[in-house]
């Protein structure tokens, strides 16, 4: 089973991706914030992340710039976040997300995205 | 080479003047200092002195390195006067990410000197510094807390501060949420907003006492 | 008579022993602490907790409160606890410092706290026996308690069977001496980790050290609240040398108290480290 580690200070949203990712047979693992979301991912592998941008203690670009740096497997990443303005996407990309969404998504939108970053066509 | 015999002496340190000042005036200056280690020590220090408010809040506007930065928040968190929070609440307009962060990490620890500025920053026009004051509700031992809460969801237009205040009503909400939750997930037809709304209204059904 | 504790004393203590030492007690530890107030009550021939209280707070010297927190800080722990990150020093967080660090620089670690040596006398077995780089290296060992009786049997270094059971048969001949039913730790080792007092929730007490490369702050912070917790980080953050690296307990995340450190990945374990340089 390919595992996501959502990366967001808000529980309900991570309860949500949760609940719309397990149905569909992912396993998902939570971080509370950027720094916490880096304990994790050097920890263990993951197929991808999910990462919200304001967090507390380290925010969802310092969390990508860091874990980019790092010698590991590295997974593709999905930024969400409440800002649709142009300049916040391209710090995105730069810091290392593979696609931007703007939230809140509706299940089948995030799920779309969650199948074509790693490449599912039919889980 | 190997492991040290003990001396049972102690360690000359090197000279820090920031460890035979006692007096405030002196850490101030300190807090200027051109040596970030000074400047982090001396807010450190400050930490136990309420008229130190303004001049850890001046500092924290122009310096530019994170562990002082961090640290002048901690001590700030610490004094926790009202004085202290609207310098904090400033930070929100900041166009550092970063230090909006903090400070809302840090004003999450003062609920009793936020309550006098949070209903006026539930009230800006920006709706990022509506939702950051919403976050900051999480942690607020205060009474208004859920009827701040229910304001926002049946009034604000923007459903991305709905959205910060459902996260939060799901864990404080009582019995009087239940009817301004239906209303919420009416009024915006959204996935996410109904599965929020559907979250809070089951949790409060389970903590409702058995009849 | 015995005195009694209200609901009331526990919360005023709670709040003054939380403001001392940054550790503050959940209402279901009340029971614990009672126990050990009223045992101090009696000690002091007082007659409620509240005229206790005025001497623990108006005593010059600090000799109660001293003795109240021997009583309220026992940390059990034993030989080899967590030995990963043990391995983790030797295999990696030494040989880089090493690297970095001019050769004739002294590479200081810290133990904080230190409960009754077991922390920092394991540290030191696991230098000599597996890092061969101790020849060319000087390594200063220092531990800290705030619990002076603690600090106390950490000096005198008589253990248990059960302490030292993880410790294997071949460093047990090396390093142990049997006394009756204990094991008394050699004086080799014994001269070579310097104990000494510090709360670590007081900064000021905090920077009688400096320089450190290498902190092992492992199973305290747990008892800290968040903001006592991210003090702590910071005091500890100020001591140490750029690089340096901080091991924490194995159920403790720093990503949850303070960004200042830098997370490193190493085969045996999570470390954080103080970044080299600040921008």
């Amino acid at each position: 089973m390919k595992r996501v580690l959502i990366i967001d200070d808000a529980s309900t949203i991570r309860l949500y991706k949760r609940c719309i990712l397990e149905k569909h047979g992912y396993l998902v693992e939570e971080a509370v914030n950027g720094m916490e979301g880096l304990e994790k991912a050097l920890e263990s592998h993951f197929d991808l992340y999910i990462v919200d941008i304001n967090m507390p203690k380290l925010d969802g670009y310092g969390f990508l710039q860091r874990i980019r740096a790092e010698d590991i497997d590295q997974p593709p990443a999905m930024m969400v976040s409440t800002e649709s303005a142009a300049q916040d996407k391209e710090i995105a990309y730069q810091s290392g997300a593979n696609l931007y969404l703007v939230k809140p998504a509706k299940p089948a939108e995030l799920l779309t995205f969650v199948r074509l970053l790693m490449g599912d066509h039919h889980s | 080479m190997a492991l040290l015999q003990k001396s049972g002496q102690p360690r000359p340190a090197p000279d820090d003047p920031t460890g035979r000042i006692l007096d405030v005036e002196a850490l101030e200056r300190c807090l200027h200092d051109p040596s970030a280690d000074i400047r982090r020590r001396a807010a450190a220090d400050l930490a136990s002195c309420q008229q130190a408010t303004q001049w850890l809040l001046t500092q924290l506007q122009q310096e530019t390195i994170p562990s002082v930065r961090q640290v002048i928040i901690t001590s700030l968190t610490r004094i926790n006067t009202t004085e202290a929070v609207q310098g904090l609440a400033t930070c929100l307009r900041a166009e550092d990410a970063r230090l909006r962060n903090d400070a809302i990490e840090a004003m999450k620890q003062m609920p009793d000197a936020m309550a006098p500025v949070i209903e006026e920053l539930l009230q800006d026009q920006d709706p990022d510094i509506r939702i950051f004051a919403v976050n900051i509700l999480e942690s607020l031992c205060h009474e208004q807390v859920e009827n701040w809460l229910l304001d926002v969801m049946d009034n604000d237009a923007s459903i991305n501060v709905v959205c910060a205040a459902l996260d939060i009503i799901g864990e404080v909400g009582t019995e009087i949420a239940l009817p301004v939750l239906e209303r919420t997930a009416r009024r915006f037809n959204d996935a996410y907003v109904g599965f929020a709304c559907d979250l809070a209204i089951r949790r409060i059904a389970d903590s409702r006492p058995a009849s | 008579m015995t005195a009694i504790i209200s609901q009331d004393d526990f919360l005023v203590f709670r709040e003054y022993f939380y403001r001392k030492t940054g550790i503050r007690f959940e209402s279901s530890k009340r029971y614990f602490v009672d126990k050990r107030l009223i045992d101090r009550i009696t000690a002091n021939d007082c007659a409620s907790f509240r005229e206790y209280f005025t001497r623990l707070r108006f005593q010059a010297n600090g000799e109660e409160l001293q003795r109240l927190t021997n009583l309220l800080t026992v940390n059990e722990t034993y030989f080899m606890r967590e030995e990963y990150q043990f391995d983790c020093l030797t295999s990696h967080i030494l040989p880089e410092l090493s690297e970095h660090l001019p050769t004739d620089k002294i590479i200081n670690i810290w133990c904080i706290p230190s409960s009754s040596g077991e922390e920092p006398y394991s540290i030191a077995m696991q230098l000599l026996e597996n890092w061969p780089m101790l020849r060319n290296r000087d390594v200063r060992l220092l531990a800290s308690d705030i619990n002076t009786r603690m600090l106390d049997m950490a000096e005198e270094g008589l253990y248990s069977e059960r302490s030292i059971r993880n410790v294997p048969p071949t460093w047990r001949a090396r390093y142990f001496s049997r006394v009756g039913d204990m094991y008394q730790i050699c004086d080799e080792l014994r001269a070579c980790v310097e104990f000494s007092h510090v709360n670590l929730a007081n900064p000021v007490e905090v920077r009688r050290q400096h320089a450190i490369d290498v902190v092992f702050c492992r199973n305290l912070l747990i008892y800290f609240d968040d903001l006592s917790r991210k003090e702590a980080a910071e005091s500890l953050y100020d001591v140490m040398s750029p690089g340096g690296f901080i091991c924490l307990g194995h159920s403790e995340s720093m990503g949850r108290i303070s960004p200042l450190f830098t997370v490193r990945k190493f085969p045996e374990a999570i470390v954080y480290q103080k970044p080299w340089e600040e921008s």
